[in-house]
Order: structure tokens, then C-alpha cells, then sequence
């Protein structure tokens, strides 16, 4: 078993060519997810990358204070409202100037889905040749754990909180990956820490796509701190929450969506929810209306891939 | 400076069309912009000049304004020269990102077609939309006619990208007045205009956002170094005024075309009176200023070019010793009595050598500022030299605010 594991653990080490750019300590909570994906990028894609970053939980770190910074990197440190908008900006630039470039626009669920929706989508429809990452945390962390568009039925929140007329949140959660794939734009991924390599090589393929326009990454990052959940727990939560189908890891190009890993017997989601507080709450019932949400994103994926793979994308639409 | 004048050609042009070949004069980078009335005309000229190759550069067809300050700020941090254009609400919508481009010291160039912003949506006239962001942190300048909007937008880019300034500029002119007002407009060759801006190129580079320099842009600045930026971004504004006279300067030696920089001023010198006014109300105020001057009334007028930073020194000098001053705005400062830009000259008034000043308010939701209206403004301002007994503030047009103060 020490040695499988070792053998995994080298196959990950080959895509990290470049060295870590961030200091050894930075002031993330023990057990960040999103922390650890901010490390793991500029590792697999290289140090010459320009970072974007809003206000967030990757804003003091990525942002550096005053004239100092906690890492390397160039880096744009931007509002919530406009981060796609800025990268757009960049990347016309350097292709009007004649410079290589990758652009990782890097920001939170919130960001992404809710407030800076608006500039992405535009982005997408532009087909801006830069790399979108979107960690998902499942709410607004650095403001203290309030909901977003991509918060789970049935999570509590500080907006969410479970009173005796309302108990978590009462809507269900926005897929942000499908509405991305859906632009048909070059490259489209769901990612997460417990699979770093289908992660680094979906980074890759990014880095390449991006030649062809739009990619945007949709990455699980488990936050411990704003789920309830034990900090050495992260990679198990994110494990679980593919085993249970909760956060399916697919990739799609020009929209052809294709699994990139099989859940063959997915566990109930219980599974997953039973690994931090902020479902703790939930009676069976509200569990089942979650579970079936699940099976509804599953089935839609899976219909979407057998529909995409059928239909051809005319040539013109496709750059 | 060579001052050989390479052959212009004079074109009957819209205000907006004379932003738009402006803009394309000045060979930027990228250009990202959304469409509002009464701004639209900009963007579909400079589109069709992208389209015909006529113009070579990045343009961004935005899915909103918001975007449109966020693309040309990264891009103008990258390095490139950039343009964008809006009025009104677009203006309102990327305030977040105006603001940040000053901050960030985005050396952007920018024209917003003066609109209403009020409830209704006002299709119509009127400088709230300036004043309402007048403390974003950019330099502001206001154009009377077309060929001052094609001026002012070449001058910006010597202002805003000057290593000395680094500042965003935006050109206002009156939406509706000028923005559809065909006038004949001198447009320059594009050489004389290459030569113009060349001086930029000799000046050090500037810091730009480039791949593997490690630069950061937009930091958290919590401590002292956000006093340290803000009052660099304040000397900056200040350093712009003297800045933006010599531009003008040279700007006449090479256009034969000279404005004055900071202000115009018509007929001031000998005058006992004086309007300060602003935009497209100018041309109506000079015209009758002439007639007044027939009849021997000592009247002047003290144009504003450059609103941000607010020309105070200037005004005083300008000002000082006249014996009265009437202020027309074409906006509101809620809570004070008269318009933004009495209210802001009133902080001066001690320097003035007892000045009296009244304020005019006219001009607002497209109430035209009539000939006849410049005539009552100019008589009140009379009476005021003479010791009569003039209300603080008149809304030209709309008499029955000057009586009924109680309506609902
Ligand atoms: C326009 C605007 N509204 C609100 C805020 C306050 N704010 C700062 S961080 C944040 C939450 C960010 O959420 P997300 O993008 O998901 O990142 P996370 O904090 O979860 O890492 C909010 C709402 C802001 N900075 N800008
Ligand atoms: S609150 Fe959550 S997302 Fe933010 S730093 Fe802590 S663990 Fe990470």
C-alpha cells in the first residue's frame, strides 16, 4: 500500500517543474483549499504567469500589503466586479504588443458566479485568450462565511443560518462549470485537490487552449474554517465529494463534455456531508432533497456528454 | 518645437465624431466600449474605422461599461494607450473601476458625453453626471464646441501619459448640444498629431504590468503606504494644472489653436463683471457678452476648461478685483445654496478682493441656456456691481423654484 501510494505521489511530482513562488508561511487558515491550489498553479504552468486576484480569502496573500508581497509572481490585484474584464484587458494588450503571456485570472466562487458573472460570461462570449480559475469555497469567506449562488440546499451560512422558520440555505446551487461548457469555448474543467494529477494535467491543457481562446477551471477547494470541518480533513472532502458524484470531475472542449474520471458506485452523499458541521443540521429528508439534486447534475452531465458528443460544433463558431 | 504646419482639412462633424477621429488620431492600443445615447455615435465610428483597417487596434466590444474601465485600466497598466467613451448611467456603471483606475494611476483617456442621472431616465442634457464623480481622482476637462472635443482628447493623452502626471483624464462635452452639433472641425494630419504626442516616447518608461517582472499591481495598502499613495496622487492632480497650460501652449504652436489651459477668458480683463460658466453654454454666453459690450456693459467670461483639479488658483487670479461674479451650473449640490461649481469658487471668496458672487442654476434635463436667459443672468450680475439686492441663487428657467421654497 506505502509503496502504491509512493508511486502516485512521484507521478504528481513530475508536473512540478517550477518552484513554489509564495513564502513558506502565509496567513491562510490551517488546511485551505484554496491555498493549496494557489500553490500547486504557478508550479505546474511557471513563475512568468500574471495572477489576478480580487477581494477574497487568496486577496491578502495574493495581493501582498503595501510595497510588500508574499510571492513572485506578477500579479493584478483587481475588484470583484471586473476581474474578467481586467484579464480581457491584459491579454488584447499583449497580443496588440506582440508579448507571450498567460493570464490566470484566479478568484472566488462569489466572485465568479455572482458579482463578476456578468464580465466572465462576456468574456466567454469574446473568447479572451486567458485562463479563468474559479476555487470554489461555496460561499464568501473572507467577508465570514455568507452564502453565494454556488452554496449547496440545505448549508448554513451566516446569511443561511438555521433558525426555527429557516434552516440553511433553501435553494439549490448553481452548476458554474455547465453554465461555462455551454459558451463552447476551448477549454472547460472541474478539478480538485484529492486529484492532482487529472488537476495538473487539466492545467496544462489549459495553458494550451488558451492559445485557441477561453478556458475557465472550475476547482472544489474545501474551506475548513467556513465548513466546520477538520483541517486535516481537506483532501478527504474533496475525495468524497467525487466518490459521491457531489463534484464530478469532467472537461469539456468547445463543449464536448467527457468524464475524466467514472464514479462506477457513487456513495450516498451523507458520505461527504457527514465530514464537516455545516450540514449537521439536516434531517433525512433534507439529505434526500440534496441527494437528488445530486442525481438530477449527474444525470444532466451525463446527458450532456452523450447530446455534445453526438453534435457538431460548426468549424467558424469554434475560434 | 517644428512648428511646420502639415495640410489639416476642415470637415462639417458631429461632437461625437470629432472624439471618435480624435481618438483615432491617437493610435491607442485598445479601445472598449459599450453604447449609450447619446455617446453611441463614438464607439460605431471607431468601430467602422476598425473595420475598414483605418484604425489598428485592440477593440473590445464589452457587455457593459463596468467592463469597459476595468479592459482599458489593465490594459493602460500593461503599457498600451488606450481610449474608451460613455455618459450618463455607463458612466455611473463603471464607477467602481473609475475609481480604481485612479488609484491605480491608470493614465486612461476617456470622453463622457454630459447626460442626466436622475429617477427618470432623463435622455437629455445636463453635467451631473461629472459632478457626480467629480472626487474619483482623474483629471476633468470640458469642451465648449467640436473642435475643443477633437483638441482636448489629443492634449489628454500628453496629460495622462505624461511620466510627471500618470493620471486618467476625461474629456466632458454636453450631451445633445454638441454631441449632435455639426460644426466645422479642423482635423489635423495624422503626422502633425505623431509629432505632438512624440514627446511622450522620449520621457522614461513608465512601470507596466508585464510577464515575469514581478510586478504588483493594486496591493493592499492598509498602512502607511496608502497615506504615501494618496498624496502622490494628490501632488499629481496639482503638478497637472501648470502641466496642462504648457500643453496648451504648445498645442498653439503647432495647431495655431490656444485656449488658455485651465481657463479661457473672454474679455476679462477690462471687465467689472464676470459669468464663469462651463461646456457648450460658453459659445451662447460669448455671443451675448459681444452685444452687451456694444452697448458698453464691462461684462466678461471666465470659461472652465479644467474642472479636476479644481482651477482655484487660477480663478482667484482671474477673478480678483471684478465686482461681481455670477456662476452658472448646469447641476446640483444638494444642500447647498447654489449649483457644485459656485459652492467650490464660494471657498475662495475671501481671496477675491470682495468679489460678490450669485449663482445661476439653468441649463438641466436639456432646458436650453437661451441667449435671452444669458441676458438675465448678466443683468442680475449688473445689479449685484451696483448694490442692489439679488437672490443667492436663480434657476433661470424654472422661475418658481426662485419663489416657492416650501413644494413638495
Ligand atoms: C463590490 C464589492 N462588494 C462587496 C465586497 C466585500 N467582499 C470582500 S471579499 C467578499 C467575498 C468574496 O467571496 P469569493 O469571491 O467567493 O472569495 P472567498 O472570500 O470565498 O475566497 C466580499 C463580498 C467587495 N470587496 N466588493
Ligand atoms: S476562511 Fe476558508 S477559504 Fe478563507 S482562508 Fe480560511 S480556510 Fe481558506
Amino acid at each position: 500500500m506505502a509503496e502504491k501510494n509512493k508511486g502516485r505521489l512521484t507521478k504528481v511530482l513530475d508536473y512540478l517543474k517550477y518552484d513554489d513562488p509564495f513564502s513558506k508561511g502565509v496567513s491562510f487558515c490551517p488546511g485551505c483549499g484554496l491555498e493549496l491550489l494557489l500553490r500547486f498553479i504557478p508550479r505546474v504552468l511557471g513563475n512568468d504567469i500574471i495572477i489576478t486576484g480580487t477581494p477574497s480569502c487568496s486577496a491578502p496573500v495574493l495581493l501582498g500589503q503595501n510595497k510588500q508581497s508574499w510571492h513572485t509572481l506578477s500579479y493584478f490585484g483587481t475588484l470583484m466586479t471586473g476581474a474578467a474584464a481586467n484579464a480581457t484587458g491584459l491579454v488584447r494588450y499583449y497580443k496588440k504588443a506582440g508579448i507571450d503571456n498567460t493570464v490566470v485570472c484566479f478568484n472566488g466562487d462569489g466572485t465568479a458566479n455572482d458579482i463578476g458573472f456578468g464580465n466572465l460570461s462576456g468574456a466567454a462570449e469574446r473568447n479572451e485568450p486567458f485562463i479563468y480559475i474559479c476555487y470554489d469555497n461555496e460561499g464568501y469567506m473572507n467577508t465570514g462565511i455568507q452564502k453565494s449562488g454556488t452554496t449547496p440546499y440545505g448549508a448554513t451560512t451566516t446569511t443561511t443560518p438555521y433558525g426555527t422558520v429557516h434552516k440553511g440555505k433553501n435553494l439549490r446551487r448553481m452548476n458554474l462549470g455547465v453554465k461555462m461548457a455551454m459558451n463552447k469555448i476551448p477549454y472547460t474543467a472541474t478539478a480538485t485537490l484529492s486529484d492532482l494529477e487529472d488537476l495538473a494535467k487539466k492545467l496544462l491543457k489549459a495553458k494550451k487552449a488558451k492559445e485557441r481562446g477561453f478556458c475557465f477551471l472550475h476547482v472544489f477547494a474545501p474551506c475548513p474554517t467556513g465548513w466546520g470541518a477538520n483541517p486535516a480533513d481537506t483532501i478527504e472532502i474533496c475525495r468524497q465529494a467525487v466518490k459521491t458524484n457531489y463534484f464530478p470531475l469532467w472537461e469539456a472542449e468547445n463543449g464536448k463534455i467527457r468524464m475524466t474520471k467514472t464514479v462506477k458506485k457513487p456513495k450516498p452523499v451523507s458520505s461527504y456531508t457527514k465530514l464537516m458541521k455545516k450540514f449537521n443540521h439536516m434531517t433525512d429528508a433534507d439529505l434526500q432533497i440534496l441527494q437528488d439534486d445530486v442525481e438530477y447534475e449527474t444525470c444532466l452531465l451525463g446527458g450532456l456528454s452523450v447530446l455534445e458528443a453526438e453534435c457538431q460544433l460548426p468549424v467558424s463558431a469554434q475560434d | 518645437m517644428n512648428t511646420t504646419a502639415i495640410s489639416s482639412n476642415i470637415q462639417v462633424i458631429t461632437g461625437n465624431a470629432a472624439a471618435a477621429i480624435a481618438a483615432k488620431l491617437a493610435r491607442p492600443d485598445v479601445v472598449a466600449a459599450y453604447p449609450i445615447t447619446p455617446q453611441t455615435e463614438v464607439i460605431e465610428q471607431i468601430s467602422s474605422f476598425h473595420a475598414s483597417g483605418e484604425m489598428d487596434c485592440e477593440l473590445i466590444t464589452v457587455e457593459g461599461e463596468n467592463s469597459a474601465m476595468n479592459a482599458v485600466m489593465a490594459a493602460s497598466l500593461a503599457g498600451g494607450r488606450v481610449f474608451t467613451a460613455s455618459s450618463s448611467w455607463g458612466l455611473v456603471f463603471m464607477y467602481d473601476a473609475v475609481l480604481a483606475t485612479a488609484g491605480a494611476r491608470a493614465p486612461v483617456v476617456m470622453v463622457n458625453v454630459n447626460r442626466e442621472t436622475p429617477g427618470i431616465i432623463a435622455v437629455s442634457s445636463g453635467q451631473q453626471d461629472m459632478i457626480s464623480t467629480r472626487d474619483a481622482g482623474w483629471i476633468f476637462l470640458i469642451a465648449e464646441n467640436c473642435q475643443e472635443i477633437m483638441d482636448l482628447v489629443l492634449q489628454s493623452y500628453r496629460l495622462a501619459e505624461d511620466y510627471d502626471i500618470q493620471l486618467p483624464v476625461m474629456v466632458h462635452y454636453d450631451g445633445f448640444f454638441l454631441s449632435y452639433l455639426s460644426e466645422g472641425v479642423e482635423i489635423p494630419a495624422q503626422e502633425t498629431v505623431d509629432q505632438f504626442l512624440s514627446v511622450l516616447e522620449s520621457q522614461p518608461k513608465r512601470t507596466m504590468l508585464r510577464p515575469g517582472e514581478k510586478l504588483g499591481v493594486g496591493t493592499h495598502g492598509i498602512l502607511g503606504g496608502y497615506m504615501e499613495l494618496r498624496h502622490k496622487h494628490v501632488t499629481a492632480m496639482e503638478r497637472s494644472k501648470a502641466k496642462f497650460d504648457a500643453i496648451d501652449q504648445e498645442f498653439a504652436d503647432i495647431f495655431s489653436r490656444s485656449y488658455g489651459g485651465q481657463l479661457e477668458e473672454y474679455l476679462t480683463e477690462d471687465a467689472d463683471m464676470v459669468l464663469v460658466g462651463s461646456g457648450s453654454m460658453c459659445g451662447t454666453i460669448k455671443s451675448v457678452i459681444d452685444e452687451q459690450r456694444e452697448k458698453g456693459v464691462r461684462i466678461g467670461l471666465v470659461k472652465i476648461r479644467m474642472y479636476r483639479p479644481f482651477p482655484h488658483q487660477a480663478l482667484v487670479k482671474a477673478l480678483k478685483g471684478k465686482k461681481a461674479i455670477g456662476v452658472v451650473d448646469r447641476s446640483l449640490a444638494f444642500g447647498f445654496d447654489g449649483g457644485p461649481i459656485y459652492t467650490e469658487l464660494k471657498a475662495f471668496e475671501t481671496k477675491l478682493g470682495g468679489a460678490k458672487l450669485v449663482s445661476f442654476i439653468d441649463g438641466i434635463a436639456n432646458t436650453d441656456i437661451t441667449k435671452t436667459n444669458v441676458k438675465q443672468m448678466i443683468q442680475m450680475t449688473a445689479d449685484l456691481a451696483d448694490g442692489k439686492d439679488v437672490p443667492e441663487v436663480t434657476w433661470v428657467s424654472y422661475p418658481k423654484a426662485n419663489k416657492d421654497k416650501g413644494e413638495k
